[in-house]
């Protein structure tokens, strides 16, 4: 397997492009996880007018394709904005997440028992201080296991800049498999990061649960 | 905004329809099969088919779409020329290869969730296990996996979207070409954004439909 | 003196269901009240209406001269704005039938998070008071532990802390012994007793009616939401008139435990003082004891109630 050489040769192409693409990764997953979060607030608000807003995101967001969403940031909102490919990747990657992580945050949250709630009425808490010191720090630990698998959903989502020109893993192995004639190695190179990428991710789960495991 | 030329376009971009249906109904048979398959490996008492059936799902869901794909179009006509498929069958091939590593996940949850007293019964009756499998288990199962199952299908159908790259002419490159060719992009996208969420809408309208038909009588 | 809670033909139903059909309740400052009555019969509604975690449907419910809910002319009904039930409920201590405390946070920082987030004291204060009160339920050794780490009883007691350091002015118990082992329910209704005779007004729902006939300054019995009967703990559990008081009273003291043959009540007679922070087998001990003494009790007025029902001398 002499050909992998190529792969050795061109490891810097590769390090600045994964650079690219965990960049797009965690800047895109804050942001989705903010908006998310928003958007499960909304949802259990007392407001008819922010449940509904908040509904009609997800269904609009989840019901079109990762690629036209971020068509919309980069051919319309990035056009407009003069954004680079780089932000459009983030913002467009960012709110098609943050439909998913809404509905995960939420039904985190509502898992956590009733009695939580009461009790902290009970004590007069204002909604603003046990949502953020009671409730949601308990939901988090539900969230755990469908916010990782949503979060590698991601990760391979930022995949899709290459469509927009952003020369992160994908985007760029692609061109390297065309000029150095060696699609073989090349593309099997970049699936070995996004796999171990990836299982890091999953692997990561473990850690997390542990961490938010109530003390018993 | 321009809402006429939003109508304008939609027959435009409706042209590609038919390829997406395609791309979409193609890779959904193919994958249910090899879902199956793959599910049915899983639980067999052969090692290596488990290992293969396990070692499949963590390399297809550890890799995007995208990536498989370009892997189809550009790399596997590297090994034989036999592989060398046209650009809507290469997306037919990489999404029928990626669904069906989900619908495995999604298959193999609705069988183990059929109770293991069920199976002791059916022992007790004499039946033979391919009689079991398919008078006792599939009909209870389908009632629990049709809910991922449509999850997966929707997935899929907006992830043929991504045939845009390797220039199959469904909805999404078609709306490309108009966005270049007006220097317009927000009415050709909401036009195909608006396709896009009746199609999913549908499909999600149906899978409350299945629902409602596999639910257990009580 | 005007009484602390005035509840006025409280009314409140769940769909089709009517849960309480007209309650009426005055409680004095540091009266104790208990009520009690078959399951579904409306008693813990009467709370969580008080507290506002259900919102009635009809009626008039004043805490402390403030006015939490009150019928309008046109007979709707209204309650007071977001902000004064929160000031209302600052008053208002309430345990819960399964603790619902905090299951992240440990003993202390369970009790002195009301404290801090509400009432705006100081972190410091505020855990000098927690460690007293949780001395004061015998619990100092625990303050570090975690919800899960401790027993039903225990955890009960750090709840029974967290309502007691918003110094609230009112105590409800919801059926606070029903969710822990019965062997465990002792060390609950004991500090209860204690802050009973601390001059804490507590209105208590429970199935304890040794309890109810020990501590309480009166007796509710409740059925299909109407109050059937009230009045002295002695006369309603010892000379009940009511043929459904009746009813029940022998239905729930047939199904309790009778005490046993060797328990001798009068093997403990000093009376131990309940204070903060002894050493913790010191304390242990003495808890053991005074338990004992409250079993005791309470076995002996089962039998009491059982046997004649006739009226229970006055300790």
């Amino acid at each position: 397997m002499g050909e992998f050489d190529i792969v050795w040769r061109s490891r810097a192409i590769f390090w600045n492009a994964s650079w690219v693409t965990i960049q797009v990764f965690i800047l895109s997953l804050i942001l989705a996880t903010a908006v998310g979060l928003g958007l499960a607030l909304m949802r259990m608000s007392g407001f008819r007018i922010l449940r509904w807003l908040s509904a009609t995101f997800v269904w609009v967001f989840r019901g079109m394709p990762a690629l036209v969403i971020l068509f919309f940031s980069f051919f319309w909102l990035g056009n407009n904005l003069g954004w680079s490919p780089f932000q459009s990747a983030i913002i467009g990657l960012g709110a098609s997440s943050a439909a998913y992580k809404a509905e995960i945050i939420r039904a985190g949250l509502l898992a956590v028992d009733r009695g939580q709630y009461e009790a902290s009425e009970a004590l007069g808490f204002t909604k603003a201080h046990y949502m953020r010191r009671i409730i949601i720090p308990q939901g988090i630990r539900v969230m755990i296991p469908n916010y990782i698998s949503n979060s590698t959903l991601l990760l391979k989502s930022t995949s899709l800049a290459a469509v927009i020109g952003l020369t992160e893993l994908t985007g760029r192995s692609r061109q390297l498999a065309n000029s150095t004639f060696q699609p073989i190695e090349i593309l099997t190179a970049a699936g070995v990061i996004y796999l171990v990428a990836t299982s890091f991710l999953t692997l990561s789960q473990g850690y997390f649960e542990r961490h938010f495991e109530l003390k018993r | 905004m321009d809402l006429g030329f939003i109508a304008d376009i939609v027959p435009e971009i409706l042209e590609g329809l038919p390829t997406t249906i395609g791309l979409f109904l193609w890779s959904m048979l193919l994958s249910t099969v090899g879902g199956l398959l793959l599910a049915l490996a899983r639980m067999s008492a052969v090692g290596a088919l488990r290992w293969f059936a396990v070692a499949y799902g963590w390399l297809i869901r550890g890799i995007p779409l995208l990536l498989i794909m370009f892997y189809v179009f550009f790399a596997l006509p590297e090994f034989s020329r036999t592989f060398l498929l046209s650009p809507f069958w290469t997306a037919v091939a990489a999404l029928s290869l990626w669904t069906a590593a989900y619908q495995a996940e999604a298959i193999r949850s609705g069988i183990l969730a059929v109770d293991n007293g069920q199976y002791e019964a059916a022992e007790a009756l004499g039946m033979t296990r391919a009689h079991y499998m398919r008078r006792i288990v599939l009909p209870q199962s389908v009632r629990i996996i049709v809910p991922p199952f449509m999850g997966n299908a929707i997935n899929t159908l907006k992830q043929t979207s991504l045939a845009t790259v390797i220039t199959v002419p469904e909805m999404a490159l078609i709306t490309t070409r108009i966005i270049s060719r007006e220097f317009n992009a927000l009415e050709p996208l909401l036009a195909l954004a608006i396709i896009y969420l009746a199609l999913t809408t549908l499909l999600v309208f149906g899978q409350a439909g299945l629902e409602r038909a596999f639910r257990l009588k009580v | 003196m005007a009484p602390l809670v005035r509840v006025q033909g409280l009314k409140k139903s769940f769909g089709d269901l009517q849960i309480l059909n007209g309650i009426d309740l005055d409680v004095e400052p540091s009266e104790v009240v208990s009520i009690i009555g078959p399951s579904g019969s409306g008693k813990t509604t009467i709370l969580r209406c008080i507290n506002l975690l259900e919102r009635a449907d009809g009626g008039r419910i004043e805490v402390d001269g403030q006015v939490l809910c009150d019928e309008g002319p046109d007979g709707g009904i209204r309650f007071a704005s977001k902000r004064d039930i929160r000031k209302i409920r600052e008053e208002v201590g309430m345990v819960f039938q399964r603790f619902n405390l905090f299951p992240h946070m440990t003993a202390l920082e369970n009790v002195i998070e009301g404290p801090i987030a509400v009432k705006g004291m100081d972190k410091g204060a505020a855990t000098e008071r927690a460690h007293e009160l949780l001395a004061s339920v015998g619990l100092s050794h625990r303050a570090d532990h975690y919800p899960l780490q401790m027993s039903g009883g225990q955890q009960q007691r750090v709840a029974i802390a967290r309502a007691l350091a918003m110094e609230p002015r009112l105590m409800l118990f919801d059926e606070v012994t029903s969710a822990v082992d019965p062997e465990l329910a002792g060390e609950i209704l004991l500090v209860m007793k204690h802050l009973a005779e601390q001059g804490m007004t507590m209105i208590v729902v429970t199935h304890e009616m040794g309890f109810a006939a020990d501590v309480s300054d009166r007796v509710l019995f409740i059925d299909h939401g109407l109050v059937v009967e009230e009045g002295r703990a002695s006369q309603v559990l010892g000379a009940p008139a009511e043929e459904r008081t009746k009813a029940f009273l022998r239905a729930v003291l047939e199904r309790a435990p009778m005490a046993e043959e060797g328990d001798d009540p009068d093997q403990l007679n000093e009376e131990p003082t309940w204070s903060s922070d002894p050493l913790a087998a010191e304390e242990a001990a003495r808890d053991s004891a005074e338990l004992a003494r409250l079993r005791n009790e309470v076995a002996e007025l089962r039998q009491q109630l059982f046997r004649s029902g006739t009226t229970r001398s006055e300790g």
